[in-house]
């Protein structure tokens, strides 16, 4: 079998490879600054984060001795002359800087260890010569507390998951075992279920209100259901915090929702309703905020259904009801789930609306993010919060991906 | 929509309880976006309708709130209020931000969604999933993680952080508009504009451009209100000279509520509608120019 | 179609231009009337102010030492004078985010004391300022607000009445972190003002404040923003909230609102100001200190907010020259440190709570989950 040769002598197959490979260069590089400029402003920040979420070095860089030392400490009864002696020097002589941070950090694990480090850092200039234990217990007794010397076997390793156990109420003890936090202090994981738990209610009220207006504006002749997807698209452009602002002002107490109930006469002055500041305030802006996003894809769905297939259940002595049950809705499934997946993960990340109209309800797992980042400048849990959403949200978009597809999300 | 004739009474009770449940959605839907209009005319500085208001005396209504938006201010206005322009700053930044961030995501979405949408693209989905990324990815995440690291850089509190963050952020979706236009897109155009001696990029900017402009336009308004709109980031990157509008609004509802608040409000709400007429108005051309029938 | 993209992209590169102007000296604080007290009060009386030579920029922000230490890390500092909470200044000296400044040689009190001993008492049971990283602002105060007009008969007067629901039925306002409230708690609970600090920071100290909460379990409605207490109040959603004492000042002073205390238990925090470190006006910004902190300023913007100063000497001019309120009205009244009100108020101890503050919000918001 002869080949098929081009006018310039190099075999076809081979021309159209070179042709072939021309074209998909051409394609990677008109690409390849978006995909770049996306790969540095973005993903490298967002996996840079994650790593924070395990880095513990920062102690161990003040403090190496002392932790040389700590791991042969038996933890039962209070440290050795030589664990004191090393940990003063450590102190006395690290920069003050960091010792401030490792102060920071140590606190994390024992509330104390702050002021204690602070206060005996001016203290010790005190104390000339050994022994040092008893002097600096008797500078601060809580250097004789021997809570305080199993708190930071937490930190001994440079890379720690301790982060990740925190924003899901565990943590180590001293021997580095996965333990419960305090009863107490157990809040993480009632935020998790929290926003979870307003999450799946906000997606689904979203296609409660959602599915039958997508279906009136997919079967309504042009020129109605163009001018009624104003009322989808305009919340759609409009500012979040715009529309959060009118709800705070609907929804409060002397607000005109309350205000126009007691002029109906339905409920007494006196009883006028609490509708903001708590969930049911972050549940109904979040529903409206986000109900476009249910809206916009049910509607591309069910625009492609041709009514033929319900007319022809009709014609078939199918009931409407069950007609619409056994032919429509399976075909509108997938605008469901891209619908309901866009709402839940908006949701799920919420923090503007929750934090303004929620009151105490209103903390959910983004306001922890946000507190750890600016209040308490704990970046390591800061960071184990976000990387635990980060993957929830990512498992949910390869399912979808999966299912659906994602190049299938449209706009408008 | 007329019912047909044969409908019986309890489907046309049953259609009509439906049409009204969607009336209901709607209203449900754009009476929160009107309401702070009349609202922020009011002269009293209460977030409520007065019963003077709700008679229409004059006297209820006025544009003192409008006024200290543009940073006018008289002895009368109460003291507690701080007359600043802090809202025109606000302007400013938040127009500085979104269009150098429109511009430049603009640029790098078309260019990229001209090299998505030919046919030999390789790695296409992952390539697709990598750029809508940071539409997906929660702001609060992205907020946190661009602070970390941009602080390294020193780009926190910059308005360079800040057009590079909202340039991530608006991408996506000029991506995905001009890809759409893109499909559909008859390649014996450029073809033929080739075969007729045009180079390579007077067929792009004779041809394909006029084509896909509707897509890019739109696009651009796109990523122009994402940024314009975003607060989280700004929240956690911009440091008080970059302060936006919705940062603004933001601590304006944390710290003092004032009715001025409304009066923003009911600016950005104008704003909106010109956009959204905008964006349809371009869908509509692009249909056109691309002979796709009007649905 | 090109042509008009052309024109846009220029006059977007030519804004891009115009925005780089910006004034050369930035004060960071807490927006609102405090913000305005602090401009009328010392900002516009500064002379390089006045007379034009520099124009000072005000900014809000909401607290916490996360910007600043961004800025620090990065090298960057945009910030001059910044407006700190005590746990913030000690945090952030500690951390070396903010500047150490000497005030030896500051302004003398007019009877002769040092600077740093016009300070009398800085709220850790100590005089002078709390740390080498900070001047003196104000004293505030949580304080307990109610509207009078929504009681008909006994109106309440003691921290153990904003705990008790039964004798005043209705809901109480309180914010969503712990400060103050577990202080408040152990006042309620019968602990003397003086000695709350020492019981709270003893053993069971915050078990017992909490069981204390218990009381309120159901009964409130939690505020966030500053403004919002005032609203709650005044909408008649709680009747009485705990709230800052300056808010409730101006609203009464300046708006004729219809409020009224109950101070038996407030608890005093204080504003320090510090400069961040690597000012790049520190210079600027220590002058610009050293006039904020006279005693004439002191007592200046006290005109604008009942926030009370920090230096004596600030509280003496008042006092001899009331009415001192810019309306017209006597403002020692609504000041939180009449000598018998400070007998029954406890001061917050900031660095108790910057040791424990992570942790007690923990356990704060846990308790805030479970009442509903």
């Amino acid at each position: 079998m002869s080949e098929i040769i081009t006018t310039e002598g190099v075999p076809l197959k081979v021309s159209l490879k070179r042709a072939e490979r021309i074209n998909k260069i051409r394609a990677l590089v008109l690409v390849l600054p978006l995909t770049l400029f996306i790969i540095i402003t973005f993903v490298i920040p967002i996996i840079a984060m994650l790593t924070r979420s395990i880095d513990d070095k920062q102690i161990n860089t003040v403090l190496p001795k002392t932790f040389e030392i700590y791991k042969q400490w038996d933890r039962k009864q209070l440290p050795s002359e030589e664990m004191y002696a090393t940990i003063f020097n450590e102190i006395m002589t690290a920069d003050k800087r960091a010792i401030g941070k490792a102060s920071t950090r140590m606190n994390y694990s024992k509330s104390g260890w702050k002021s204690l480090i602070k206060k005996s850092k001016r203290k010790f200039k005190k104390i000339k010569e050994g022994p040092y234990k008893e002097k600096m217990i008797a500078i601060d007794k809580k250097w004789g507390k021997i809570e305080y010397w199993k708190a930071i076997g937490e930190m001994v390793d440079p890379y720690t998951f301790g982060y990740f156990l925190n924003a899901v109420d565990l943590k180590y003890d001293s021997n580095k075992k996965i333990v419960q936090q305090p009863e107490k202090r157990r809040i993480y994981n009632y935020t998790w279920y929290k926003t979870l738990k307003i999450s799946v209610l906000v997606t689904l009220f979203c296609l409660i209100l959602g599915y039958p207006i997508s279906y009136l504006l997919a079967t309504l002749p042009l020129k109605y259901s163009n001018l009624l997807m104003i009322f989808v698209l305009l919340p759609f452009w409009t500012s979040l915090l715009v529309r959060t602002v009118s709800w705070i002002i609907i929804l409060m107490r002397k607000g005109v929702f309350n205000s126009i109930l007691v002029w109906a006469g339905i409920i007494a002055d006196e009883n006028r309703m609490q509708l903001i500041y708590n969930e049911t305030g972050t549940l109904i802006a979040m529903t409206q905020i986000l109900l476009p996003f249910m809206v916009l894809p049910l509607y591309s769905v069910m625009k492609t259904i041709p009514p033929s297939y319900m007319r022809a259940a009709l014609n078939l002595g199918a009931h409407p009801m069950h007609a619409f049950y056994r032919i429509y809705m399976p075909q509108t499934v997938p605008g469901i789930s891209a619908g309901g997946l866009l709402v839940f993960v908006l949701a799920i990340g919420y923090f503007i609306t929750p934090e303004l109209v929620g009151g105490a309800d209103g903390q959910l797992i983004g306001h922890w993010i946000a507190y750890h980042l600016k209040s308490t400048l704990n970046w390591g849990l800061c960071a184990a919060l976000g990387t635990i959403l980060l993957v929830v949200m990512l498992t949910l978009y390869w399912a979808y991906n999966k299912i659906v597809g994602i190049e299938n999300i449209k706009l408008g | 929509m007329a019912l047909p004739t044969y409908t019986t009474t309890g489907q046309r009770i049953g259609y009509y309880t439906y049409l009204f449940y969607c009336g209901l959605v709607f209203f449900f839907l754009i009476a929160p976006i009107f309401m702070i209009v009349p609202l922020s005319f009011n002269q009293s500085p209460f977030f409520g309708f007065t019963p003077e208001m709700l008679r229409l005396e004059p006297e209820a209504f006025s544009l003192r709130w409008y006024r200290q938006m543009l940073g006018i201010c008289r002895p009368d206005d109460i003291i507690t209020t701080v007359c600043t322009n802090k809202w025109m700053i606000g302007t400013k930044n938040s127009f500085i931000i979104g269009l150098s961030a429109t511009f430049l995501a603009t640029a790098l979405g078309t260019t990229a969604a001209l090299g998505l949408s030919r046919p030999h693209m390789p790695f296409k989905a992952a390539v697709m999933a990598l750029l809508i990324s940071p539409m997906i990815v929660p702001l609060i995440i992205t907020a946190a993680g661009i602070f970390f690291f941009y602080a390294k850089f020193g780009l926190v509190g910059t308005y360079t952080g800040l057009i590079l963050a909202h340039t991530a952020l608006g991408t996506p979706f000029v991506v995905i508009t001009v890809t759409a236009t893109l499909t559909g897109f008859d390649t014996n155009l450029i073809r033929a504009s080739q075969s007729l001696g045009a180079g390579t990029m007077k067929t792009f900017f004779k041809v394909v451009m006029p084509l896909i402009l509707p897509g890019v336009i739109s696009g651009a308004l796109f990523a122009f209100i994402t940024s314009f709109d975003e607060v989280v980031v700004v929240l956690f990157l911009g440091s008080v000279e970059q302060q936006t509008i919705p940062r603004q609004m933001w601590s304006g509802i944390r710290q003092e509520i004032s009715p001025v608040i409304l009066c923003m409000a009911t600016c950005l709400v104008a704003l909106s509608i010109t956009l959204l007429t905008a964006v349809e108005l371009l869908r509509r051309r692009s249909e056109r120019l691309r002979g796709i029938k009007l649905r | 179609m090109i042509k008009s993209i052309k024109v846009v992209l220029l006059t977007l590169v030519s804004m891009a231009f115009v925005a780089t102007a910006y004034a050369d000296f930035t004060f960071v604080s807490w927006g609102g009337a405090y913000t305005m007290s602090q401009q009328k009060g010392y900002i516009d009386t500064w002379g390089p102010v006045k007379n034009g030579s520099t124009k000072v920029s005000v900014e809000n922000y909401n607290g916490g030492l996360g910007e600043v230490k961004a800025q620090v890390e990065a090298g960057n500092v945009t910030w001059d004078v910044v407006d700190v909470l005590p746990v913030d200044v000690i945090n952030g000296c500690d951390e070396g985010l903010l500047e150490e400044i000497d005030t030896s040689g500051w302004q003398k009190s007019p009877d002769g004391t040092s600077f740093n001993d016009s300070i009398v008492e800085n709220g850790t049971g100590a005089s002078g300022p709390i740390s080498e990283c900070a001047v003196p602002q104000i004293f505030w105060t949580y304080v307990i607000i109610f509207d009078p007009k929504n009681f008909s008969g006994k109106k309440p007067t003691t921290m153990k009445d904003f705990f008790d629901v039964k004798k005043f039925p209705g809901k109480r306002g309180v914010h969503t972190w712990p400060q103050a409230v577990l202080e408040m708690a152990l006042v309620a609970d019968g602990v003397e003002p003086t000695k709350v600090n020492s019981v709270l920071q003893g053993d069971g100290g915050t078990d017992r404040a909490f069981a204390k909460l218990e009381d309120l379990k159901g009964h409130v409605v939690h505020w966030s923003a500053g403004a919002q207490p005032l609203e709650l109040v005044s909408s008649g959603e709680v009747v009485m909230s705990i709230v800052y004492n300056g808010r409730a000042g101006a609203a009464i002073l300046s708006e004729g609102a219809s409020l009224d205390y109950v101070w038996e238990g407030q608890v005093l925090d204080a504003d320090w100001v510090g400069i961040p470190k690597g000012s790049k006006n520190k210079a600027e910004a220590i002058e610009f200190l050293k006039h904020a902190t006279t005693c004439a300023s002191q007592a200046e913007q006290a005109k604008y907010i009942t926030y009370m100063p920090m230096r004596q000497c600030g509280t003496d001019i008042i006092a001899k020259n009331e009415p001192w309120f810019h309306t017209g009205i006597d403002v020692l009244p609504h000041m939180p440190d009449t000598e018998e009100r400070l007998k029954k108020s406890v001061f917050t101890d900031p660095v108790w709570w910057a040791d424990h503050n992570a942790e007690l919000k923990e356990q704060w918001s846990a308790w805030m989950a479970g009442n509903k």
